[in-house]
This record gives C-alpha cells, structure tokens and sequence, in this order.
C-alpha cells in the first residue's frame, strides 16, 4: 500500500458558521438563564432587605409606619446612625428610641446613661446593664399578645397588645407590664431622674404588627412620650468590620489594589482553567470485550456452598472424584460397585474394610472440621493406593 | 482554538501591575485588552490547520504481542509554518505511542510523524482522528482542529504453538517413513516395495513378492494423503470465559478460551497442511461467522490468521444443531471434523450432544476443550473449609467434564481436554494418532 494511494485526509475541524449553528441554542438557553436569575433582582426595589426598626424602612420590619404616625401627631421624629449624633442631638424635651439592631460600644452605652434623657429601649439591646442600670434580662418569652394588667397609664389605655422576645426582673419601685409567666416584658421606672422604658421586644411597632391589637396606641404612648423623639436606627450601610482601637479596621488597611488584584487572580484562573480544559481531540471510545473468568461459576458454587454450609453436596462431590480416581487404579469399570471399591481398596492398602468405606460412603460430615478431615482421608486414601 | 500555559502565566504576571498600577481598575482592563489582542495577534497568524494535507503509509498487519509502525505525513500547503503538537487517536487496544507528537513544518513542505503501535488484543483497529494543534508566533493561543485520516490494522492471532511445530513435524516425518532412522512407515496405505535391511520389522516382508526373487522384500507403507480437516471454532458465550495467563501484559484475568482454540487450531492447520492434507476452517455460534475452503497449501496460514483475526466471541447460547447442520452442508466428503468447544456440561447437553450422531456417522469427530487450570487449583485446595468447600465446587465441575467426555467417547468421538498451553500439542498429538491409525 503506496503513500500516494492511501485515501487523503477530510477535514473536520469546525467552521465558524458550524461553531455558530451548534452553539446557537446553546446561548439562547444561557442568556434565559441569566434573565430569569437577574430579573427578580433588578426589578424589586432594593429596600426591601428589611432593617427591623428603622423609621426609614417601609417593609414589614420596618417602623416607618410609627414614624409617620408620630409625625402627624406633632412628634418630631429624628433618625440618626450613630450614638455620637444622638447625644449631639439630644435637648431635654427629647426621647431617645433605642432598639436591639445597633451595634455600641459600652463607653458610647456609658455616655448615653449618663446624658440623663428619657429613653426607650426596645428588645435586649447591647449593654442593657448599663443603658438600664438595675434592669436583669431574665428569659426568653415567646411574642404574642398580651395583656397590660398594669396601672401604667400607656399600657392601660393601650390594652392587649402583641409583645415579648425578653421577659425582666424589674427594680424596686419600678412599674412592669404585659407579664409572660409572671415577669414582665415591659418595665417602666426612673433612676437618677431620667424615665427609662425597657420592652422585651419590638414586634410591636413594626409595620407588620402595628394596626393590631393596642401595639399602635402602645407605641405611640410609649415614643410619643416627648416632643422630639431621637431614633438610633443601624446604619444603612453597614460598616467594613468593627474598627479597632486607633479607629480603623481591616478593611480600612487592605490596599485599594487588593481587591482588583484578585480580579486579575480570577481571571488568571479562567485563562488556566482554558488551558487545561481543552483536549487534544476527541474521547475515543471503543467496545470493549467482556471479562468474565472462566471460573466465576465454580468459585460461585463454592461460596454457595460455604454459605449454606452444604456439607452433604461437598463430601459426595469429593467422594465421587476420589472414587472416579481410584476405580481405574484398582482395575475396576467405572460403574463399580461400592462394595467392590471398598473391598479392593481395602485389600491393596491394606487398612480396614469400614474404615475406608467410611471415608469413601460414610455419613455427612458433621461439622466443617469433619469435612475438612475427610478431604485429607480422602487424599491418604488415593496417595496409599497410587504408592502401593 | 485552545489556550496555552504561557497565557496563564501572563495573565497571572498581570495581578503584579494591577497591585502596583496607580489606577487597578484600569489595569484590570488594560492587562485583560492586551491579553485579548496577543490572543487574537497569536490566532491571526498561527498556521491554518483545516488546508493541512494528511496521509498515511506503513504496515496493515501486525500479530498480536508485536509492534508496528503507522507513518503519518502531514503536507502543508498553506503560506505559513504549522508549529504544534499532533496526537493520532486510536483505540486504546491499539497501544498507540506516543500519544502526541511534535510538529513543526514550513510552508509548501511535508514531514513524516511516526507511531507506534502495540495492540493488546486480536482484531482490526481502525485509526479515530487526527487533531492538530498549531501554535502562534507568540505561543498564547493555537488553532486547533481535527482531520480524518482512515487506515486500519489487523491484530492476527500470535501463533504461540507455532515453538510446538518442528517436534510435530518430526513425528510427522516418522509416520511418513522418511525419517533418518530405520524405522517402517507406520502408515496404512501401501507405497512400494524394496529390498530388505537388517533392522527392518520381519513382519512387513512380503514373501509372495520376495519368491518372485531371490532376495528378500519388504512393503513400505506410507500415511494417508489429500485427506480432509474441518476445524470448527465455537465462538458461542462458553468461548468468552477467561482462562490460563495471557501472554502479554495488558489482560491480567487471563485469556479467552477462544484464543486458546485458534492457537490450537493454527498448529493443526500447519501441521495437516504439511502432512498433505486439506484444511477448511469454520467458526460458527448463532451463524456462521468465518468459513474459509480451498485455500493453498502455501497461503493456508496467512488466510487462517486473516479469517480468524476479527473474530470475537459472542454472549449468546452456541446454536449446536446449526453447527452440524453448517458442517454437513459443506463436508461432502468424509472428513475428519475438529470442534473445538467447551465441555461445559449444561451448553453441551442441550446443544451438541443430542446432534453430534448425525455428525459421527458420517465423519471421524474430534472435540478439543480447553481446561482451566484454575479449576484444578481449586480442586486440590486443602486445610481449611473454605479452601474444601471451594475443592468440592470444582470437583463437582471436573466430574461433569469427565461424564460429558465418556458420553461422547461412547458415541465414538475423539476427546481432548487439556490446559490452555497444552491444548495445541494435545490436539496436534491427536491428529498424528488418528493419522497413523489410518482413522481420517
């Protein structure tokens, strides 16, 4: 066979108009995906995370609906994001609203125990001991609604309302309302001249919650306490980490680059990630004959055997092999009779009549030590014949 | 196209300017760009891979256990160098080396790719596909595309008995009454009659012929000539069990029985067709899937080896009537036929052993099965149950063998039952003693 006749090579490797036909579908299908993935994202308005108690927040978790209510009632409602602010804002006519979602160090909780304002705190804010000297966290309640059974007048004239999250061992000389289990969720008293309000939650002045029950007449006694209401709400966007103590935090030490830098890292990894990925051509495959020993069905028969300790169909398979063996060695036909075997073999090895008739037809062995033993009669038997 | 190492290397080089640029974002961008444009440069000019022009020349047979070698030329017709990497793509059966080639040919010019090939297992091995790799100036990126380039090899069967060959001749030889030693042909045809020597057989003189003259004559006699052999090859479900030890690496669980009875068989066919007799081969399960008559005493081999290389054994039931049937429609005349199959109680049963007196009466039968030693390693296992259970198991087998094989001698059919390395000579053995007993 000559170079010149050998037929010429064809060519398969794609074109671009075949690399766009097969990949077409391919892309519509990823570019669905991608749609139906970002349009739930791109559609919905990005308040909607949900920053519980924050008068700025129209969502379910939010308070705005309180603040607005407040508002219509000549309350000016003040938000700020940090305690600094708040203490900045702070007059004696103002209430402070601090709630369980802002983060403070307890020097800051320090400084606004002793600014000597009124305030109400809601839900087990950081450094409840110093922001409420004397008032002990004690369990946890579940949030439902509850009765005052109170004489403070908010609560009273507010009736049920949904509360919870934190029941308190209240001070002496303090007023505690709506009890869970005998302790009250809610605690009113004054120490050092200051009114201090402590709930156990904040359920109810959430928008969610706010239309039920007594919880708006309840939150509007309670933060409509004072003409202007200064509202601690978390920041909107929270904050690289907590800064240490010269002030900046991790994030604020990491380059500006590093983050691009692991872009870069990334797409070099896709780039290797290609690199390895292409193959050299096509998988071959090929059919492959079956593999199967010749023996799988002896080596079956014997694990069968053993399982079902089959004894009885071991010893006649050995007997009858050490029989078919020994017949022409004694000159007998092969359709002997037992008698003739025994008596022949008896004679030519010179051992007992019952005991080589017991080896060659005794009973089923009884156990497998038995068996085993009667294997090695069996072998003596034969090696005895052969030698003699 | 394909991607190189460099390219990472580059992009990875890239997160240094980005940490060390003024502006990392605009880096970012600026080091994607130009990775994009080198790519693209490297593409643009790289060789084109779908002009290259692929043939093939070099061997088509190979037997099985040696190695062979498939050229490759790659002709570039195109007006730049192709630089890259090749990889031929064969089966992996074919043990094909190594598995990609460096490439480098000039424009207008040609060059020869060698591979090697060193096939594991019997049959023909057809060549998948050629892909190249051709790298651009910078070595960032390659076109890459593949080309079918067709040529096949045919893996024949090793012929190991073939070591068997000159010892059976000898005995051949014997027979034959050619043979340096003063021994009478032990033939049964009469060939001629000659003068007698001391240390002939007093028994051959013909005293008739030796009063005609005044001296003493002998007759010679010689082995039959021109008679016929059929081998049959079972290639049912009991010829795919794996017995002995293959002899290459490749196929630790051994080697199918089927194997075993070509090597068999290839010894016989030399051997008859040396002793003048003729040989037809049949291999049939379901159907008949080889039938090779009437071939030379020349390319008998060859054409044996040929018609047995694409053979597989197939996982179905052997079809034993269908056999007898296949054997008497091409048999006219009486011949010696040699079945070469399992003595597998169950298969035997129902298939050959009910049919094999239509076959008997008419032509002397030989069935050749291979033993597995395994079966006789188990047998002889001692000393704990388990080792016993499993004796037992392969006594039972070895007992279902020994009834089959008094079953078929009573119906008058020759038996062989020998382990894989001694069937060949087992069987070769056989057909000398049929031949001297002037049984074909």
């Amino acid at each position: 066979m000559s170079a010149v006749a050998a037929p010429s090579s064809v060519s398969t490797a794609p074109t671009a108009r075949g690399v766009w036909r097969s990949g077409r579908g391919v892309l519509v299908v990823a570019l669905l995906v991608l749609v139906t993935a970002l349009a739930p994202v791109l559609l919905s308005s990005p308040g909607t995370a949900g920053r519980p108690l924050d008068p700025a927040d129209p969502s379910l978790s939010g308070g705005k609906a309180l603040a607005e209510l407040l508002t219509r009632r000549g309350v000016s409602v003040e938000r700020v994001e940090s305690v600094a602010a708040m203490l900045a804002a702070a007059r004696p006519d103002s209430q402070l609203l601090i709630g369980d979602t802002v983060a403070m160090t307890e020097d800051e909780a320090r400084e606004i125990a002793a600014s000597g304002r009124d305030r109400l705190i809601v839900g087990n804010a950081a450094h409840l001991g110093v922001l409420a000297p004397g008032v002990l966290a004690d369990d946890d309640a579940r949030s439902r609604s509850r009765e005052p059974r109170c004489s403070l007048r908010e609560a009273a004239g507010a009736g049920s309302a949904f509360i919870g999250g934190l029941s308190f061992t209240a001070p002496a000389g303090a007023t505690g309302c709506y009890p869970a289990d005998g302790r009250p969720t809610l605690v009113r008293y004054s120490p050092d001249g200051a009114t201090v309000t402590v709930t156990g939650g904040g359920a109810f002045m959430t928008n969610l919650r706010l239309a039920e029950d007594g919880n708006a007449a309840l939150a509007l006694n309670l933060a409509g306490a004072r003409p202007r209401l200064i509202w601690l709400a978390a920041p909107e966007k929270p904050g690289p980490g907590a800064a240490g103590p010269s002030g900046t935090s991790l994030g604020d030490l990491i380059p500006d680059a590093v983050p691009w830098a692991i872009l870069q890292l990334a797409v070099a990894v896709v780039v290797v990630a290609l690199w390895r990925g292409r193959r050299l051509g096509p998988v071959v495959a090929e059919r492959l004959p079956v593999v199967v020993r010749a023996s799988e069905t002896v080596e079956g028969r014997g694990r069968l055997y053993r399982a079902r300790r089959a004894r009885d169909r071991a010893a006649q398979a050995l007997r009858a092999a050490a029989i078919d063996r020994l017949a022409p060695r004694l000159g007998l036909p092969p359709t002997a009779a037992a008698e003739e075997v025994v008596a022949a073999a008896a004679v030519r090895t010179g051992r007992e009549a019952a005991e080589v008739r017991s080896a060659l037809y005794g009973p089923v062995p009884a156990d497998d030590a038995a068996l085993v033993a009667l294997a090695a009669q069996l072998d003596t038997l034969e090696r005895q014949v052969r030698d003699s | 196209m394909a991607l190189t190492g460099r390219a990472g290397l580059l992009a990875a080089l890239g997160t240094l300017v980005v940490l060390v640029a003024p502006d990392p974002a605009m880096a970012v961008l600026g080091v994607a760009l130009l990775l994009a444009a080198l790519v693209l440069f490297d593409l643009l000019f790289a060789g084109g891979v779908r002009d290259l022009r692929l043939h093939r020349d070099g061997e088509r047979l190979v037997r099985l256990g040696e190695s062979v070698t498939v050229g490759l030329v790659v002709e570039n017709p195109g007006r730049r160098r192709v630089r890259g990497v090749v990889r031929d793509a064969w089966p992996p059966s074919a043990g094909a080396a190594p598995r990609r080639l460096r490439l480098d040919v000039p424009a207008g010019q040609r060059r020869r790719l060698v591979t090697t090939l060193t096939p594991t297992r019997r049959g023909d091995r057809e060549a998948v596909s050629v892909t190249v790799r051709s790298l651009g100036p910078l070595g960032l990126a390659a076109r890459q595309g593949s080309h079918l380039v067709p040529w096949s090899v045919r893996v024949l069967p090793p012929f190991l008995s073939r070591k068997h060959l000159p010892a059976k001749l000898a005995r051949l030889r014997e027979l034959d009454g050619r043979h340096p030693a003063l021994v009478r042909g032990q033939g049964t045809e009469f060939d001629s009659l000659r003068e007698y020597v001391v240390g002939d057989d007093v028994r051959s003189i013909d005293w008739r012929a030796s009063a005609r003259r005044s001296d003493v004559v002998v007759r010679t006699w010689r082995p039959e000539r021109d008679r016929r052999v059929l081998i049959v090859l079972d290639t049912g479900r009991t010829s795919a069990g794996r017995v002995g030890v293959a002899p290459h690496p490749g196929e630790p669980s051994g080697w199918p029985r089927l194997d075993w009875s070509m090597d068999a068989a290839l010894l016989l066919a030399a051997l008859a067709s040396r002793a003048g007799d003729r040989v037809d081969f049949l291999a049939h399960d379901r159907t008949v899937r080889a039938w090779l008559s009437g071939a030379s005493r020349n390319d008998l081999l060859s054409s044996l080896v040929n018609a047995m290389a694409p053979i597989e054994a197939e996982l179905v039931e052997a079809d034993g009537p269908g056999m007898v049937a296949a054997v008497l429609a091409r048999a006219k005349r009486r011949c010696l036929v040699v079945l070469l199959t399992d003595l597998n109680a169950a298969a035997m049963e129902e298939g050959l052993l009910p049919v094999l007196p239509r076959l008997s009466s008419r032509h002397t039968v030989l069935v050749a099965a291979v033993a597995d030693p395994r079966v006789a390693a188990m047998a002889s296992g001692r000393g704990t149950a388990e080792l016993v259970y499993d004796a037992a198991a392969a006594e039972r087998l070895r007992g279902e063998r020994r009834r089959i094989t008094a079953r078929l001698r009573g119906q008058g059919v020759e038996v062989v039952d020998a382990p894989p390395e001694g069937l060949a000579p087992a069987l070769a053995d056989a057909y000398l003693a049929l031949k001297a007993a002037g049984r074909l």
